[in-house]
């Protein structure tokens, strides 16, 4: 059912943003994974040029169908996504020397990964089904119900990181949606209840990582020397940066995971404060894009989607650059488009294309 | 869209901008009013992580006296200084290490991803290496000498197998999990983990959490100002049940016995021998020593020749690892058998002519010796053959098996504190059928009740034997860690006693067979040579006869023994391996045991006429 029509609405912008940061990644990746493995300098650059490639085919793929039947499938995501997230709980349990990590990588499925688009869109439903019932304290049980259990399936794997952003994500949507800023002040205060039954649930190095954050000086062994380095390198890098492929603490290997999570490090130091300002706007630009689109839409579940979309980018954003210049703890997110990483790059075309689909549809008759 | 979600989606905006300005402020203030100070850090970062390994916890005896310490050793380690490794370094080194090149290289790769951490070439080199590498200093950029605490064993070739050795071979998963619950702690490459006995059972306890400088390094590789530093955690200390003087003495016992058979007899086939003496009353394991051994100070050089002696097979813990045949030391079962079936009173007599005929099989007792008519415990004193194949047709196969069973024959009696304990073998109607494939032969009962049969026991298991009949059939777990103290001197662990089984068995029947065993320890008895111990011995000799061979090739001595026979307080078992009858070789060997354990000095001709 494909429409010409369509093409008039398709905001050519948006995609243009997102490869714009592909490339960007793509160069920053080539210097930050420079010397790893020598017999092929551009392996990692080449796996991440097929990653973008299968993700604009996803993106094809998504905008092909009209996302209205997202939220006819809802319920459909909604399971399938607790059985991958339960699933990773009984399979997926080898984590240990880094190399073979990267190899198992290109086949390696992140389902936690995936999980947040389809909260996006189950949660959007939700919201879009319940919207005379918003304004009481209580009306937002179901909600909380809804987002429960994939939350805690991911916390249980564990990684805090992704449940952190699928609560981010969470509250972003409900406050699009219309529920007062007054509740969700009250449902922060009654989380930050529950912090302690958190923490006695957390691991220790995931206590240790809370810990370091609020006090450097008390692992300056490990990631209090990694968050050390990753600060060398950045304010190294001064205005201008050393130049591409000029970066002394990335050649060093100083920075522990530079072509994934620390990979804003290698930028700063290399294309210094111009080039992490360019990276920034573009961000920026891409994100205000989403939610410009979101504010166009036909309706409120394509609202939301956007809404959804746009909150996961900035908080992973705010959370992965925040870390590599000290004002958020260490976590492992990883950097929308500019991280190394198959599920991760996949994950966000999808979302693109999600949000390219509201855009396409945004009237309801065409003339 | 609602004019409520446009008001909300430009707060969004606002809130988006502010977190991205936030950033930006915080990249400026780094960049630009930091960025002298960063730039002079990265121009000169030279930081690297020297991790500092944590001592391992140490190991004492039941007395708190050191039998595993350590001493500081240098490693040889090499350094990135940001521009990769020399050739001429590697090549320097390669000839000084006498390592290969490749095994260079697979060290460097395998640090690849952690190039801020030295990387350890060789551990503990001697002070030539060190001098060597100190003199060429300026040539040898990022060659660094370290200093890391060592294992130190005391004694050296002392309870070798038990303590076990440390390796850079892999680490058991179990232990993996361990660590990476606790503190998400990894063992790095080339870390020495426990391979064998209670260096490897005890690995999570005995391992301590390493800490590390950060130091900043000159354009040679030295460390030249410290900057942050965690301390290491030592590991837990352990304290054995074994008593280091009862120890020597068992090892030198057996050594000097063997040694004895292999010089001075020309014993072809001696050469290995086990002993293992408990506590009868808790399962404490007071000594428990294999013969051959080896030095653990020396052992990484000795290895090859110890893993190539495949007769003797030097690194194999005789005392729970290999099963051998066990010999009249087993006619107590067949005795508790007999008693507990009712196929013989305790005061009924057996006449024995020297032999006996039964199914088309003649047999004959040891060396043909008629005993005349004989009760229970003279059969056990005299360990007459003939008494107890009689005994042995009575109960038949399946009841003989079962008490067999019961007295923790044919599977691990319960150590844990190290790894390996063999099952043994019981001999039953199953085991010839599973086997063999083949039926059970009345006639066989008749060997199988002199111990001559399938049966195969492990030292370990003949010695908690002992101590069933010692205590009345109570079955306690065997244990050799006795508590694991930390670096606080806080006690984490304390060992206690744990009944595994109680075989339930008439009072008389255990007064029978205990009074059988002190008599085969007086004059006229099989250990008549116990006599004149000043302490009261209970004991049974055993010969047994090396599978499938012939006449020519020696049997194996064993005996089994409790003291003081009223009140026990050890329960011993030694086995010579073709060592000739139990009387002549195993016999002397428990004497000298005993001798130490009661402190009891030998006999002496000299004191003897002063005192008389």
């Amino acid at each position: 059912m494909f429409d010409r029509r369509l093409l008039k609405n398709f905001d050519f912008l948006l995609l243009l943003l997102t490869l714009a940061l592909c490339c960007y990644g793509l160069i920053v990746l080539s210097s930050a994974t420079q010397g790893l493995i020598s017999s092929d300098p551009l392996f990692h650059v080449r796996r991440q040029t097929t990653w973008i490639g299968i993700g604009l085919a996803m993106v094809l793929l998504v905008i092909s169908v009209d996302y209205i039947n997202f939220y006819r499938w809802s319920w459909y995501f909604y399971t399938l996504n607790l059985v991958f997230l339960g699933l990773v709980l009984f399979i997926g349990k080898d984590v240990d020397g880094t190399s073979r990590w990267i190899e198992l990588r290109f086949f390696d499925f992140q389902p936690s990964e995936l999980a947040k688009l389809i909260v996006i869109i189950t949660l959007a439903r939700l919201l879009v089904d319940n919207a005379d019932r918003m304004a009481g304290l209580f009306d937002a049980w179901p909600f909380f119900l809804h987002i429960l259990p994939p939350i805690g399936f991911i916390f249980m794997q564990p990684d805090l990181g992704t449940a952190l952003v699928f609560i981010v994500i969470f509250f972003g949507m409900l406050y699009m949606a219309g529920v007062p800023l007054r509740n969700m002040a009250i449902f922060t205060a009654a989380g930050m209840a529950l912090l302690p039954l958190l923490w006695s649930r957390l691991m220790d190095y995931q206590r240790m990582r809370l810990l370091v954050f609020i006090n450097p000086e008390m692992d300056p062994l490990g990631y209090g020397y990694q968050l050390m380095q990753s600060m060398i390198a950045i304010g190294s890098g001064g205005i201008m940066g050393k130049g591409l492929y000029e970066g002394t603490q990335a050649r060093l290997q100083f920075l522990p995971e530079q072509h994934t999570d620390f990979i804003f490090s290698v930028l700063g130091e290399e294309l210094g404060l111009i080039g992490a300002v360019v990276l920034l706007a573009l961000y920026f630009w891409l994100i205000y894009r989403i939610l410009k689109i979101g504010s166009y839409s036909k309706d409120s579940f394509g609202a939301l989607l956007c809404t959804g979309v746009a909150t996961m980018f900035t908080f992973q954003i705010l959370v992965n650059i925040g870390m590599t210049i000290s004002v958020m703890p260490v976590t492992g997110l990883p950097l929308p488009f500019m991280s190394y990483g198959g599920s991760s790059m996949m994950l966000n075309m999808l979302s693109i294309g999600v949000v390219l689909n509201v855009g396409m549809r945004r009237h309801k008759i065409q003339f | 869209m609602d004019k409520k979600m446009l008001k909300r989606t430009r707060f969004f905006i606002s809130l988006l901008l502010l977190v991205f300005l936030l950033l930006c402020a915080r990249l400026a203030y780094l960049q630009v009013i930091q960025y002298d100070s960063y730039w002079t850090r990265a121009e000169k970062n030279r930081l690297r992580i020297l991790p500092i390994t944590a001592p391992r916890g140490e190991i004492f005896d039941r007395n708190g006296e050191q039998i595993v310490t350590n001493r500081p050793g240098f490693t040889v380690s090499l350094v990135d200084l940001g521009d990769g490794y020399s050739d001429e370094t590697i090549a320097y080194l390669t000839n000084l290490l006498h390592m290969e090149k490749g095994e260079i290289r697979d060290k460097i790769r395998s640090q690849y991803y952690r190039r801020y951490l030295p990387i350890r070439l060789k551990t503990d080199v001697s002070m030539q290496i060190v001098a060597a590498i100190a003199e060429k200093r300026m040539e040898l950029p990022g060659v660094l000498i370290e200093v890391q605490p060592i294992r130190n064993y005391v004694y050296g070739n002392f309870s070798s197998h038990i303590l076990g050795y440390l390796g850079e071979g892999t680490v058991a998963a179990w232990v993996e999990d361990y660590w990476q619950q606790h503190d998400d702690y990894r063992y790095r490459i080339g870390e020495l983990v426990g391979q064998a006995g209670i260096e490897m059972a005890w690995e999570p306890f005995l391992r301590g959490i390493d800490g590390g400088i950060q130091v900043e390094i000159n354009s040679t590789g030295q460390a030249i100002a410290e900057f942050e530093r965690v301390d290491p955690q030592p590991g837990h200390d352990i304290y054995l049940t074994i008593d280091i003087p009862l120890q020597l003495a068992v090892e030198r016992a057996l050594a000097e016995a063997v040694e004895r058979l292999v010089v001075d007899e020309g014993n072809a086939y001696a050469g290995e021998a086990a002993a293992v003496a408990l506590d009868p009353q808790s399962g404490r394991i007071l000594a428990i020593a294999s013969i051959p051994s080896y030095d653990l100070n020396t052992f990484h050089r000795d290895f090859s020749i110890l893993e190539g002696d495949r007769r003797l097979r030097p690194l194999v813990n005789k005392t729970i690892e290999e099963a051998y045949p066990v010999g009249s030391v087993f006619k107590m079962v067949t005795a508790l058998a007999a008693l507990e079936e009712g196929v013989v009173s305790p005061s009924d007599r057996v006449y024995c002519s020297g032999s006996i005929t039964r199914y088309g099989a003649t047999k004959s007792c040891f060396r043909g010796t008629a005993h005349g008519p004989l009760n229970i415990v003279e059969a056990i004193t005299k360990s007459c053959n003939v008494f107890f194949y009689e005994m042995g047709l009575r109960v038949g196969i399946d009841s003989l098996a079962h008490y067999t069973r019961e007295f923790g024959f044919g599977s691990p009696v319960g150590l844990t504190d190290i790894f390996g304990e063999r099952r043994g073998v019981v001999s039953s109607r199953e085991y010839k059928r599973d086997v063999y494939n083949e039926p059970w032969y009345p006639a066989e009962t008749m060997d199988a009740a002199i111990g001559q049969s399938f049966q195969s026991i492990t030292p370990l298991q003949l010695a908690n034997y002992t101590a069933m009949v010692a205590n009345g059939g109570t079955h306690y777990r065997p244990y050799l860690v006795e508590k694991i103290v930390d670096s606080g001197g806080e006690v984490l662990k304390m060992a206690e006693p744990e009944i595994l089984h109680q075989l339930e068995a008439n009072p008389v029947t255990w007064e029978r067979i205990q009074l059988g065993m002190i008599r085969a320890a007086l004059p006229g008895g099989t250990a008549g040579r116990l006599a004149d111990f000043p302490v009261s011995i209970a004991g049974k000799t055993g010969t047994a006869q090396a599978a499938g061979s012939g006449t020519s090739i020696p049997s194996h001595s064993l005996f089994v023994a409790y003291a003081p026979a009223d009140n026990p307080e050890i329960a011993l078992a030694v086995f010579v391996k073709h060592g000739g009858t139990g009387g002549t070789t195993a016999v002397p060997v428990a004497r000298q045991i005993l001798e130490q354990y009661f402190n009891i000095m030998p006999e002496d001709p000299e004191e003897e006429d002063i005192t008389s």
